[in-house]
């Protein structure tokens, strides 16, 4: 379980988070979205206590992290695939962490194998490419069997079979009943993993909607029929906005597939197409962030 | 179930030995002091007393506790000036503790490296000095100037990894530790004048056994208190901005 309350944090010249609240419950995986500088980061790094709030709290299984004994064996994090020492072995790298908090150093081989890694183990992780570097920092995380895990950006320079295998490995941890909670600034990367999405914008909280919700959220219904116009008049007096759409079919807006045939057979028209269209999550996810895109590259 | 610091002194010691630098700045501080020990006792054939000749031979000191400077620093920015200090400190968010435990493993380091370089000099004095009625070693003027190497090496270490937590950044506080121990006392000490001599004196200036190098001479038990407020006050200053930082 993790609980974040009016978190605000601000720099100087710039608001990083402005009074966000979310709570991530365990059994399920949730993800963090939100454009590149929409304040993910800032929100997981007050989390785990490496930055501290201007206002709010955040705590993590009811404490905040810093409060924790013996963190390791209750939260797994992976804040930055860059938070090693590149003159260290991958292997000296996690046995000092599981030295710190009192695991075996047996969990260090279970980790190096599970990620992958096993065969560059004992070099040094100066030469590791950006998805070893994720690999390394998913298997420092992984070290104390947490409850809890915050992931920020794992996917981020993996390739394909990596992602695959981050998010199998994301919904077997939920599946275990865990707590996890994955940032990604690209939509794609959700669609197959989360069940529940928190989406951030400039700093504020866009949205906190189940996977499902937000689906159906953008959906339309398709209608197709050859006498067009009597069913556009019969469905906008029920209430619906309707577009002709270039290839004759018609886009309705506000009304179920089901209520769409009622009011075509009530009006006695032919219907030669029906369906219920979804928008695509990366559409739905634009339609939450398009004002609050930090960075935009400017118009021509 | 609780981890102790014993769990992070642990840690720490696997972060020390599992870098290249340690063991180069070692390799370097054996070298330079055992060789300036060596030769300094073969190119004296006798002192009056026993104290003199262990003086002689510590002046190796003076150069090798450079490298505890860097060590010291090293342990510190090692941390803050790549990436890992995120994972140190989700791992150990007691941040005063992780200090603590790193700061203890490298002046720990430190003490028993200067510890067997000292012993060594002793023997160097004992076999290769004429000194009336010998070096020995439970002579008063032979473990004084022995156990005041070995706190100066700790002192200096702690002031250095004090250092890298106010600073973070390896070059900056190397700069300033240099500056401190080595530049600063012998430069205002060469300026001459009562400010600059009395500045000379309350700098943590590198000693060599009883005396300080270099810098306006001032009794061991001076030289050692300003050591130890400069450490200190250091290593405070570190801890406080350590646990007030973002990180």
């Amino acid at each position: 379980m993790i609980e974040v309350d009016g978190l605000t944090k601000r720099y100087r010249t710039r608001v990083a988070v402005e009074d966000v609240s979310f709570t991530v419950p365990p059994g399920r995986v949730t993800g963090f979205l939100g454009p590149n500088g929409s304040g993910k980061t800032t929100t997981m790094r007050c989390v785990l206590g490496l930055t501290r709030p201007t206002a709010g709290t955040a705590t993590v299984l009811g404490v905040p992290y810093r409060q924790l004994d013996v963190p390791m064996r209750r939260v797994g994090a992976l804040v930055d695939p860059r938070a090693r020492h590149p003159g260290r072995t991958a292997y000296a790298h996690l046995l000092a962490l599981a030295q710190s908090n009192g695991l075996p150093a047996s969990r260090v081989d279970d980790v190096v194998d599970l990620v992958g890694l096993g065969a560059v183990a004992h070099e040094r992780v100066r030469g590791f490419s950006l998805g070893m570097g994720q690999r390394l920092g998913i298997a420092a995380a992984l070290l104390g069997d947490p409850e809890v895990l915050l992931l920020d950006e794992p996917v981020n320079g993996l390739d394909p079979e990596g992602i695959r295998w981050v998010r199998g490995l994301l919904r077997d941890l939920a599946v275990e009943g865990r707590t996890v909670l994955v940032s990604s600034h690209l939509m794609s990367e959700m669609e197959d993993t989360a069940d529940h999405l928190v989406v951030l914008g400039r700093g504020r909280l866009l949205a906190d909607v189940a996977m499902a919700d937000l689906l159906g959220r953008g959906a339309s219904v398709r209608v197709r029929s050859p006498r067009a116009p009597v069913l556009a008049a019969a469905l906008h007096r029920a209430g619906a906005a309707v577009s002709p759409q270039p290839d004759g079919a018609l886009r309705v807006d506000g009304l179920s597939a089901a209520a769409v045939g009622d009011v075509a057979f009530a009006a006695g028209v032919p219907v030669h197409e029906l369906a219920t269209v979804t928008a695509s999550l990366e559409a739905a996810y634009l339609a939450l962030t398009g004002e609050d895109v930090e960075y935009r590259a400017g118009a021509a | 179930m609780r981890v102790g610091p014993a769990a992070v002194l642990r840690s720490e010691w696997t972060k020390l030995r599992t870098l290249r630098s340690t063991w180069w700045c070692t390799a370097v501080y054996l070298l330079v002091v055992g060789a300036f020990a060596w030769l300094a006792a073969a190119t004296t054939h006798s002192a009056p007393t026993a104290d003199a000749a262990v003086g002689v031979v510590l002046t190796g000191f003076a150069f090798g506790q450079v490298v505890l400077v860097v060590l010291g620093v090293l342990a510190v920015t090692a941390e803050s000036a790549t990436g890992m200090a995120l994972a140190s400190l989700v791992a150990v968010p007691r941040r005063t503790r992780l200090l603590a435990a790193k700061t203890a493993v490298v002046a720990g380091w430190a003490a028993l490296t200067t510890a067997l370089l000292v012993a060594a000099c002793v023997l160097a004095a004992r076999t290769l000095v004429a000194v009336p009625g010998g070096v020995s070693l439970t002579d008063p003027g032979v473990l004084r100037p022995a156990g005041l190497q070995v706190a100066g090496a700790v002192l200096v270490t702690v002031l250095a990894a004090g250092l890298g937590a106010v600073l973070r950044s390896t070059a900056g506080a190397l700069g300033v530790g240099l500056a401190l121990v080595i530049v600063a006392p012998p430069a205002l000490a060469l300026a001459g004048g009562r400010l600059a001599s009395l500045l000379s004196r309350a700098m943590p200036a590198l000693r060599v056994g009883e005396d300080a190098f270099l810098a306006v001479p001032t009794g061991w038990p001076m030289g050692l208190a300003v050591a130890g407020a400069w450490a200190a006050a250091a290593w405070v200053a570190g801890a406080v901005l350590l646990e007030r930082r973002d990180v």
